[in-house]
């Protein structure tokens, strides 16, 4: 039998909605059945009260837990030497992660430790005998690139947020007990020491369900106040394309793309954005885009479901306005 | 302080993007490789700011010694944008075959660090704009046993000169986190830095004399197994966006405004009543 097909989470990780991990659940499935292998989940520090109905969802066959006071804070030392651990212990053909800030580093340095192929950005896995061919995203999302990586494994593969869509089996089963796992981390000493800890003020741009974006199209730092108040007006959160934040217009937590948020609103509206592959990979997941650009030819109006050619600076007025007369009625 | 700064060359991605946009990028025949030949080849964005990050320690009074490396052929244009920004040694490293990946390109960086002086701080981008992948400093960190400062917008030198550190100013989901680590330490760099400088002429015309320091891959004396590439490229292609866009128009900015507002009202998207 094949090793078994590994999905990993963390729970110390905030920023991971249940929607990332049931997605890597699911293409960890497809894979498993490709290979005729197991899926297992692994979930590393606190247990998880929503983790045995999803794992059932899932045909998850095996649930492992490692937990450990060293785990706890979220520092990658110890996270590093606990997979690896566990990756000497248990074979594996695949270890999957969901990419986030932490398994950016987290998920190459395991590989690292093993000296085993890692694929970052992934956006589908097929199986080709024994090879795994893994679709990545490349230039910012531009192109995709297939990387092959032969057998026996394992190897680490990070599955870019929103590229593949959860989808629970017909025959949702029982879901096993948790097996825990210990770990010897007495050997780790974390070597990056925490001077200040970051702190979030206020709320986040990945959990906002409404989100009016600005552009380079908008002229000048003061019309990022129209995006401001429009976000007001409609209970959403702002957010810009990169160049106004290295311009510094406006706080880097404000940057939505593959270097900024990856944000999943219901409503993301972009103004003066051009909807370069860099920026869409951070909104590509909304619901609705709308987009409003003097460009008719703009790339962004590929992506939207509603389109306005026209000035921002003319616009947005006018939907503040009529953001609020409705909100009035 | 002796610092090392890994570059990539790469297409430049502006004009990847152009061509994006314009809905004209194409694969070769290879399936490999995009067939638009005229795109420039330039320093990795991320990378020009983490010389630009060695260059404001050096500024900043840390007595520091900056080595510009970069694995790959042909690359005396950007090495010597390199020396010209004020490098005190750029070297380039021919690697052994076409066919490496990450972990080739690696085993090859830390190989040529513990084999050529050391380093007490490794600077790299956090990820090259040609593959996104950022993980060629994350395996640099574990092949040489150093810790690894992910996505920073500064950094400074703490400790002392005998025992050396830098203090990092990390950009997080959750805003700025400040940290040390106790040298030597890989610290990937990000676009929050802000704008690296420009050579001045006279830097860049004696830069033009300087040629780059050629190491090969068996000055390195690795072990072959070292070298395997264990990712292999087989295939690249162009996404396919379906569009489905409605355009709202309208005589004035008013009229658009008031039926794009209707339109999301309709589709439940915002909500009829104040959210406040
Ligand atoms: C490695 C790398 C990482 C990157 N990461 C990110 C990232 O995380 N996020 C990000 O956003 N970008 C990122 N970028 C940059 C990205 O490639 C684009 O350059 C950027 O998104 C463009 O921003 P923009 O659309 O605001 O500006 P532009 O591309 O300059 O577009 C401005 C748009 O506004 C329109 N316009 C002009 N005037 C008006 C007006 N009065 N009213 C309405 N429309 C108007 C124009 O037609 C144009 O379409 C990255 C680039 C690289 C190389
Ligand atoms: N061929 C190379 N030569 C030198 N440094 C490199 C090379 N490839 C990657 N790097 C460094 O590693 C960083 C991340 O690259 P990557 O992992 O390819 O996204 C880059 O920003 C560089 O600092």
């Amino acid at each position: 039998m094949t090793d078994p097909v590994v999905v990993c989470t963390w729970s110390a990780v905030r920023d991971q909605p249940w929607e990332e991990t049931e997605a890597a659940l699911t293409l960890g499935r497809t894979v498993s059945g490709a290979c005729g292998a197991e899926l297992h989940w692994l979930v590393v520090g606190p247990s998880l009260d929503e983790g045995p109905e999803i794992a059932g969802r899932h045909g998850v066959a095996r649930v492992d837990r490692i937990d450990d006071p060293k785990l706890e804070d979220g520092r990658p030392d110890a996270f590093v030497e606990a997979l690896a651990q566990y990756c000497a212990s248990h074979p594996c053909r695949l270890l999957l992660f969901n990419q986030n800030f932490a398994t950016r580093l987290v998920a190459p340095r395991v590989a690292g430790r093993l000296g085993v192929g890692v694929v970052m950005n992934g956006t589908d896995i097929e199986v080709d005998g024994d090879r795994l061919d893994v679709t990545a995203a490349a230039y910012g999302g531009d192109t995709r690139v297939v990387y092959g990586l032969e057998g026996p494994g394992p190897c680490v593969v990070a599955l870019l947020a929103n590229a593949v869509a959860p989808e629970p089996t017909e025959d949702a089963g029982t879901a096993p007990a948790a097996t825990e796992l210990e770990v010897d981390l007495s050997g780790v000493e974390e070597r990056i020491r925490v001077l200040e800890a970051a702190h979030t003020e206020g709320p986040r741009l990945e959990d906002a369900e409404i989100i009016v974006s600005g552009g380079r199209g908008l002229g000048s730092p003061e019309n990022f106040k129209l995006i401001e108040e429009l976000a007001d007006v409609l209970g959403g959160m702002a957010g810009a394309s990169r160049p106004l934040v290295d311009e510094g217009w406006i706080d880097s937590s404000r940057q939505v793309g593959l270097t900024g948020k990856i944000t999943r609103p219901a409503l993301y509206l972009a103004a003066g954005i051009s909807g370069a592959t860099q920026h869409m990979v951070g909104c590509s997941a909304a619901k609705t885009i709308v987009a409003i650009n003097t460009d008719p030819d703009a790339a962004i109006f590929r992506h939207a479901r509603y389109g306005i050619v026209g000035d921002c600076t003319e616009l947005l007025p006018e939907l503040i306005r009529a953001a609020s007369e409705a909100g009035d009625s | 302080m002796r610092i090392v700064v890994c570059i990539k060359e790469v297409l430049d991605p502006d004009a990847v993007n152009a061509y994006a946009l314009a809905g004209r990028l194409e694969i070769g025949d290879d399936d490999k490789t995009l067939t638009q030949t005229t795109i420039p080849r330039l320093m990795n964005g991320f990378d020009e700011q983490a010389i630009e990050a060695a260059l404001r320690m050096r500024d900043a009074g840390t007595d520091a010694t900056i080595c510009v490396v970069s694995v790959g052929s042909d690359l005396t244009v950007p090495l010597r944008h390199a020396m010209a920004l004020g490098a005190d040694e750029v070297v380039a490293i021919e690697p052994p075959s076409s066919t490496g990946d990450y972990h080739t390109v690696a085993a090859l960086l830390a190989a040529y660090i513990r084999s050529h002086g050391g380093a007490d701080l490794v600077l790299c981008g956090r990820q090259a704009s040609d593959d996104d992948q950022g993980v060629v400093p994350a395996l640099i960190g574990e092949s040489l046993g150093m810790p690894v400062v992910a996505i920073a917008r500064d950094v400074e030198a703490a400790g002392s000169a005998e025992a050396p550190a830098v203090r990092v100013t990390r950009v997080t989901p959750d805003g700025d986190e400040i940290v040390e680590a106790t040298c030597p330490a890989v610290v990937t760099i990000s676009n929050e830095l802000g704008e690296p400088r420009y050579p001045t002429m006279p830097m860049k015309m004696a830069a033009r004399r300087v040629k780059p320091t050629d190491v090969s891959a068996t000055d390195l004396s690795l072990d072959p197994q070292a070298l395997e590439p264990r990712v292999v490229m087989t295939r690249q292609f162009v996404p396919t966006v379906k569009g489905d866009c409605e355009f709202i128009s309208g005589d004035e900015p008013a009229d658009v405004a008031d039926r794009l507002v209707r339109r999301l009202l309709e589709d439940n998207i915002v909500r009829g009543r104040s959210p406040r």
